[in-house]
């Protein structure tokens, strides 16, 4: 086995820990972030601390069996514009990620075998696993890593990728024509030509526009699978992949069905087939299906119907705590919003453990206003944060709104829970003398809204690191930048965090960032959702996952 | 009666030429960009400007209805099959030829497909709810009609009112706790998967039985009240005063004058099955037209949507052309006029 190339930062960070002044999480996450093997970090952590690895209590597992699993089928002829997380629960089983975020939150080289930033983490060396091949036979190269990132950062594919990592990817190009509205018309490339640049048949490099920490992160984003170029960015039932299974049947809105295929270069499969069932997403049908043992596992199983599910005896509850959340972001271009002594009020006037309660029961945990998690691994703990009515009217008033305010809120119909929130922030904000009216909508129409309704709430899927959701929703300018926030100060603290392996200094930028978030910011956060569901305990390796990520490869089932 | 088929038909095809028009003046007015909606919330406008180009959703209105209506009768090729959008759209009949509704967005599949697949599986659930509800609702009806103010007609009406007031979803809730949560006699969803442990026959009793409570109780009701009507006109008691016996009179003259107003709404049940059962269909997750129909309007499948409301209005008025069919057979009178 050939030596891991370490870091320069990786010694610091070990000292860092052996001093206490990292926790083990923060040292398992950056160590493996800069490029440190998970089991070599996890075994560097135990010999400071004498804590095992986690054992991953390797029950034996079965082989053979055919599970059968709730989830909306979509149509996934393109996973490059795959836009929801259950999408790649079926071309991921297929085709796979040059990376892996774990249950435990963790990022590993998959289809990779390591990756090695500079010191100043704005040049990336990815090495690709030797001994992966595709299906047909061919070995997986560096060739097919190249061809399918430069697709995914180009405009015509339609991928998300290119909003995720524009800022140290891509040019923004100005085509020279308007829109409708008058508007240029930007459209994108690299932001030079050896941005992707080939090393050798195994290694690949990317040279960056701007010191980036979360690119391992990135290359696991959902659509962000490898095809074969063979087959020019489509996927169908049998799509060439590397993955665990083959699809043999798909047809989208009633269920598709997977084979193992055999020698797979990683873990399992141990089970013979998956076939996913498609019961519309009604929550009842769900539950149903659950209940009378249609299916042996669901997507997700909303908290409220929780209950009913765990009074079956051939069931298990299985939940993650998360970052996923939804924030109730003020325009701050909108009035009465362009001031930042409103947007603080409002925060005043909520107490987010209340809202929280109301809305998840058991369920969440309360969030601070500063859209970073407490597992995010550069969380910084503030003071903890006070509802405070009087100084919430004593703001609006110094804002000119002494005599009350009236604003709609705009929320999304489905899951039910929105309306659970945004009720109980409705009655906090009436005491601070804040009329809020509340809209809800269709959530196809919500997502035609998001980045112009002056005041709404928006889902934040989970994130393993807090930046990534920073530098998308909060950057002046950021591709995902709903509120329209734009303040230099917060730039520049997102700026320097984000080129910080140190995580001891990353935090202390962070309890700044957070702070002024608190302060200026343009959010109301109240939870962060815990994701929930249930199997049948027949099934074996089963763990819930942060983004709701499937790994059938690890499944198998009890007869 | 020819005329009647021809000047039928004739408004049949101004109807449906009308309302696919207004359909799609409808879609113009309808939430959201389909484009968005298929690159998702984070797409950059860059992107979506694109894929709107590809999908030809910047053309006028007119250009687009012109477009689609030359697309299905066969006199244009389909634009968005091969590489056009970079979606991977493919239809193995080609891009032109008759009843050609285009691409679902929301499924990646050709309408025609989409629409075979689950109208069979609807037509399914009709035949077995409808062959259900007329033989009891008719037995039913005649019975509380023939004996109308005594304590069987009371226990149907009484029966029959509060089922009818029932809405379906708590029809199906209490038939799921009893028969599936509660016995565990039958499967508690009907996605009709394959191998699934339930039977496709075992999936398919809840939702029938859903069916046929919600038709049967409304259509005893008329029956009921059109035997009562009938029995009091004269030429029943003529007939009773010919000696004839009283099954006679039930079966070849009551019956026969009975049936004109509840045929009309045996055929509304037929159209309701056929197009518009989306709460039952979405409860028990039955592949069918209702449960398409929710999730082509969740997503804003715009030429889905546009094909199934072009079926539902093509059902509904060959079920009302029937309707007139029927009434001219039964009735000689109407036949005359």
């Amino acid at each position: 086995m050939s030596k891991e190339k370490v870091h320069g930062y990786i010694p610091d960070l070990t000292g860092q820990y052996r001093d206490g002044r990292v926790s083990r999480r923060e040292f398992i996450r950056t160590a493996t972030l800069l490029g440190l093997s998970a089991a070599s970090a996890y075994g560097l952590a135990g010999t400071i601390d004498g804590i095992a690895s986690p054992a991953h209590a390797q029950e034996a597992k079965p082989k053979g069996g055919v599970l059968r699993l709730e989830t909306t089928v979509y149509d996934v002829k393109s996973p490059a514009v795959a836009n929801t997380t259950a999408h790649p629960w079926i071309y991921s089983q297929v085709v796979e990620y040059l990376t892996v975020i774990g249950s435990d939150n963790v990022t590993r080289p998959h289809l990779l075998e390591s990756w090695e930033p500079s010191d100043d983490l704005s040049v990336w060396t990815l090495r690709v696993r030797d001994g992966v091949t595709w299906h047909s036979g061919r070995a997986f190269t560096a060739d097919d890593v190249i061809w399918n990132l430069t697709r995914l950062l180009s405009d015509e594919v339609g991928s998300s990728m290119l909003g995720l990592m524009k800022g140290y990817m891509l040019n923004d190009v100005d085509s020279g024509k308007t829109d409708e509205n008058g508007k240029k018309i930007i459209t994108h490339e690299l932001w030079a030509p050896n941005a992707i640049e080939k090393v050798d048949d195994m290694t690949v490099r990317l040279n960056l526009k701007a010191p980036q920490l979360a690119v391992p992160e990135h290359l696991n984003h959902y659509q962000a699978v490898m095809l074969d170029p063979a087959e020019g960015g489509t996927f169908d039932v049998g799509s060439n992949g590397t993955g665990a299974f083959t699809l043999t049947e798909i047809e989208p809105g009633r269920g598709a069905v997977i084979e193992a295929v055999e020698s797979y270069w990683g873990e399992g499969p141990y089970l013979d087939k998956v076939e996913f069932v498609d019961l519309g997403g009604g929550d009842q049908a769900i539950i149903n299906a659950l209940i009378s043992g249609q299916v042996h596992g669901a997507f997700q199983v909303q908290p409220e119907l929780a209950r009913i599910l765990e009074a079956q005896d051939h069931l298990t509850l299985y939940d993650v705590t998360t970052a996923d959340t939804a924030v109730s972001r003020m325009r701050v271009t909108e009035k009465p919003f362009d001031d930042p002594r409103v947007r603080k009020a409002f925060r005043l006037a909520i107490d987010p453990a209340k809202a929280c309660a109301v809305a998840f029961g058991p369920f969440a945990t309360p969030a601070e206003h500063h859209h970073v998690a407490p597992i995010h691994p550069e969380y910084a703990k503030l003071p903890e944060w006070k509802q405070d009515v009087e100084g919430a009217k004593a703001l609006l008033a110094e804002a000119g709104y002494g005599d009350g305010l009236e604003v709609e809120l705009t929320i999304q119909q489905n899951p039910p829970h929105h309306l659970r929130s945004a009720t109980a922030m409705q009655e906090m904000l009436k005491d601070a003398g804040v009329t809020c009216n509340i809209n809800v909508v269709p959530n196809a129409q919500y997502w035609d809204m998001w980045t112009t309704v002056p005041f709404g709430t928006t889902v934040w899927a989970h994130r393993p690191l807090g930046v990534i959701n920073l530098g998308l929703a909060y950057r002046s300018g950021g591709a995902w930048n709903e509120s329209g926030y734009s303040n230099p100060e917060f730039d520049r603290l997102l700026t320097e965090a984000e080129a910080m392996p140190d995580p001891e200094v990353r935090r202390g930028k962070m309890a700044e960032i957070e702070a002024l978030m608190q302060e200026d910011g343009p959010i109301v956060q109240t939870y962060w959702r815990k994701l929930l569901t249930f199997y049948d305990k027949k099934v074996v390796g089963f763990e819930m996952h942060p983004t709701y990520a499937l790994f059938a490869n690890k499944l198998a089932i009890r007869a | 009666m020819k005329r009647i088929l021809i000047n039928r038909i004739v408004q049949f095809l101004v109807i449906l030429l009308i309302a696919s028009f207004l359909l799609f003046a409808v879609t113009e007015f309808s939430p959201g960009n389909v484009a968005a909606k298929i690159l998702g919330p984070y797409a950059l406008d860059s992107q979506v400007r694109m894929l709107t180009g590809r999908l030809h959703l910047d053309d006028p209105l007119l250009t687009r209805y012109l477009r689609w209506l030359a697309t299905l009768t066969g006199l244009l090729p389909n634009q968005l099959g091969g590489d056009a959008t970079g979606l991977g759209l493919t239809d193995p009949r080609g891009a032109q030829y008759f009843g050609n509704f285009g691409f679902s967005l929301m499924q990646g599949r050709p309408i025609v497909d989409v629409l075979a697949d689950r109208f069979a599986h609807t037509v399914t659930l009709a035949v077995w709810a409808i062959g259900l509800t007329i033989p009891i609702s008719l037995a039913l009806g005649v019975l509380a009609g023939t004996t109308a103010g005594s304590w069987i007609d009371r226990t149907i009406t009484v029966i029959t009112v509060t089922l009818t007031s029932l809405p379906e979803f708590v029809v199906s809730v209490a038939l799921i706790f009893v028969f599936s949560a509660s016995l565990g006699w039958l499967p508690g969803t009907s996605p009709l998967a394959q191998g699934d442990r339930w039977s496709e026959a075992s999936q398919l009793v809840l939702p029938v039985a859903v069916l046929v409570i919600a038709s049967s109780a409304y259509v005893t009701r008329i029956v009921r009240s059109s035997v009562v009507d009938t029995l009091a006109r004269p030429f029943v008691r003529t007939a009773r005063l010919k000696g004839l016996s009283p099954l006679r009179v039930t079966f070849f003259h009551v019956l026969r004058n009975a049936l004109i107003a509840p045929i009309t709404v045996i055929l509304l049940q037929i159209n309701w099955i056929l197009t518009g059962v989306v709460v039952v269909e979405a409860i028990f997750a039955y592949p069918g037209i209702g449960r398409l129909m929710l999730e082509a309007a969740l997503f804003g499948d715009l030429y889905l949507i546009q094909a199934l409301t072009l079926i539902s209005l093509t059902v509904a008025i060959a079920t009302q052309f029937l309707g007139d069919l029927a009434y001219v057979l039964l009735d000689p009178r109407i036949r005359v006029a």
